[in-house]
């Protein structure tokens, strides 16, 4: 949530006080700066995380390869918001004649909201 | 048509080169999606059997020091299932949720008898319009009753460190059952029964003098060199002055609570883990520098005898991964994320086979059965 600023004076204090908790002094070594992310705009979810459509980087190299491998993992393990089927409670068979999703990706069910 | 002596004797000595082969190989225990458990023979190469878990996916599998029993926590329901491994049968079986209630939790540790399970959970109550999340709590679970029978707050202290992942921290028994540690940048010492604090050894400030690290950290546990009453992982720490990171080997003794520190080496961008040969005098992990597109792994092979590294190889590296050996440590496994395992010779670094499983694996680890 880079994009967000501080709009009032105690949301401002609020901001300060977070960098400052952040922020930290060496000596003989700085710290590297973290490579700048790039903004992902939200999609049709309330939460848009990176990791399955797009990796952190806003690209698709650093996705499992194919992107098939991961997405048992997206959809139980991690949480990947209306990305992929809610298996626990709406739709817990979707991937049930499935057992590689490399493999057998036509088997899923598809879901519609 | 008789079969001659030395016809006799050949086959004879391919029986017995077979046994012996077949005996010194063992048999993964992969935890995999929706929800069972695959026994995988090192020496067939293929899948023997799978065991139907009837609560939900495997998140978190562990073994008892003898090899006789496994562990797995499943995701779907919050549950716990019991394995045993002579029969490869599911002996116990329950969730957690009620209608009301969830429990997250990840994974834990039984005690020597088996009767109770040890773990960090997360409470959240359904009420009519919203859920309330609460803090995590020590667990403790009865698994002849199949229902939590205790949970304790925590120290303020020691809250943040498990509130992350449903409390990844792992937590061992000590071999008398008395006392219970969970280990993270500290160890934290509790009586089991009431989960009193008892002590908290800062890693950072270790015994040995003239030496303070800035942050130790130790990992998950080594599955082949994982003794009864002690724990092994990989440690990562770094210096207050120029951060220098370093890995190594680290082991706490359970019964005397003594810290012995290996390091290794600089510890490089990303570590998948460190596997150790049953001899315990080598050692394998696949560092990887770069991310995304950029990304270079290697295998590292190390001589725990001089904490050298002996060998480097570069291996192609997937995006998620986890480092595995064989029951004889000549092999190493590269599997997960998907349904396969590669299989590279420990000696040479070289790739020889993939198997595959034809069935998706979780990330919840393998279980090697000697």
């Amino acid at each position: 949530m880079r994009h967000m600023r501080p709009l009032n004076k105690k949301a401002e204090r609020i901001d300060n006080y977070v960098a400052s908790r952040t922020g930290d002094v060496v000596a003989l070594q700085n710290p590297q700066a973290p490579p700048p992310r790039p903004h992902v705009p939200m999609a049709c979810s309330l939460m848009f995380t990176p990791g399955w459509e797009v990796d952190a980087a806003g690209g698709t190299a650093g996705l499992c390869q194919p992107v098939e491998r991961d997405i048992y993992d997206c959809f139980v393990s991690c949480y990947w918001p209306a990305a992929v089927p809610d298996h626990l409670n709406n739709s817990p068979d979707w991937a049930s004649k499935c057992a590689a999703a490399t493999k057998d990706w036509r088997n899923l069910d598809l879901i519609f909201p | 048509m008789g079969v001659s002596i030395t016809q006799l004797m050949s086959r004879l000595f391919l029986l017995f080169a077979a046994s012996a082969a077949l005996a010194s190989a063992g048999t993964l225990w992969l935890p995999a999606y929706p929800a069972s458990v695959i026994v995988f023979d090192e020496a067939k190469g293929q899948i023997v059997d799978r065991i139907p878990l009837t609560t939900g996916t495997p998140m978190s599998i562990r073994q008892t020091p003898d090899h006789k029993t496994i562990y797995v926590t499943t995701i779907d329901h919050n549950g716990i299932e019991v394995i045993d491994v002579a029969t490869r049968k599911v002996t116990n079986h329950f969730v957690l949720n009620t209608p009301t209630k969830q429990y997250r939790f990840w994974n834990g540790t039984p005690d020597a008898q088996g009767k109770l399970f040890y773990s960090i959970t997360k409470e959240i109550d359904k009420y009519i319009e919203h859920y309330e999340v609460g803090r995590p709590k020590y667990t403790v679970i009865d698994l002849q009753q199949q229902k939590i029978i205790k949970t304790v707050d925590m120290p303020k202290e020691d809250q943040s460190a498990n509130d992350i992942d449903f409390g990844r921290a792992p937590l061992e028994l000590s071999p008398d059952g008395k006392y219970l540690y969970q280990f993270g940048d500290k160890i934290t010492i509790m009586q089991a029964d009431d989960f009193k604090v008892l002590d908290r050894i800062e890693l950072s400030k270790p015994t040995f003098p003239g030496v303070e690290m800035e942050n130790v950290r130790f990992g998950g546990d080594l599955d082949l060199i994982n003794d009864a009453g002690q724990h092994v992982a990989v440690f990562v720490s770094s210096d207050p002055i120029v951060h220098n990171h370093v890995f190594g080997l680290a082991r706490f003794d359970l019964s005397n609570r003594q810290v012995d520190f290996n390091p290794i080496g600089p510890a490089p961008a990303g570590m998948a883990g460190i596997e150790v040969t049953p001899d315990r005098k080598a050692a394998y992990t696949v560092v990887s520098t770069g991310i995304h597109g950029t990304k270079r792994c290697e295998f590292w092979a190390f001589d725990l005898t001089n904490d050298q590294i002996t060998q480097r190889a570069e291996v192609p590296c997937r995006t998620r991964f986890t480092l595995g050996i064989s029951t004889d440590g000549k092999k190493l496994y590269i599997y997960g994320a998907g349904f396969d395992i590669e299989v590279y010779d420990a000696a040479t670094l070289k790739y020889e086979k993939t198997w595959d499983l034809n069935n998706d694996v979780t990330y919840a680890g393998i279980v090697v059965i000697p």
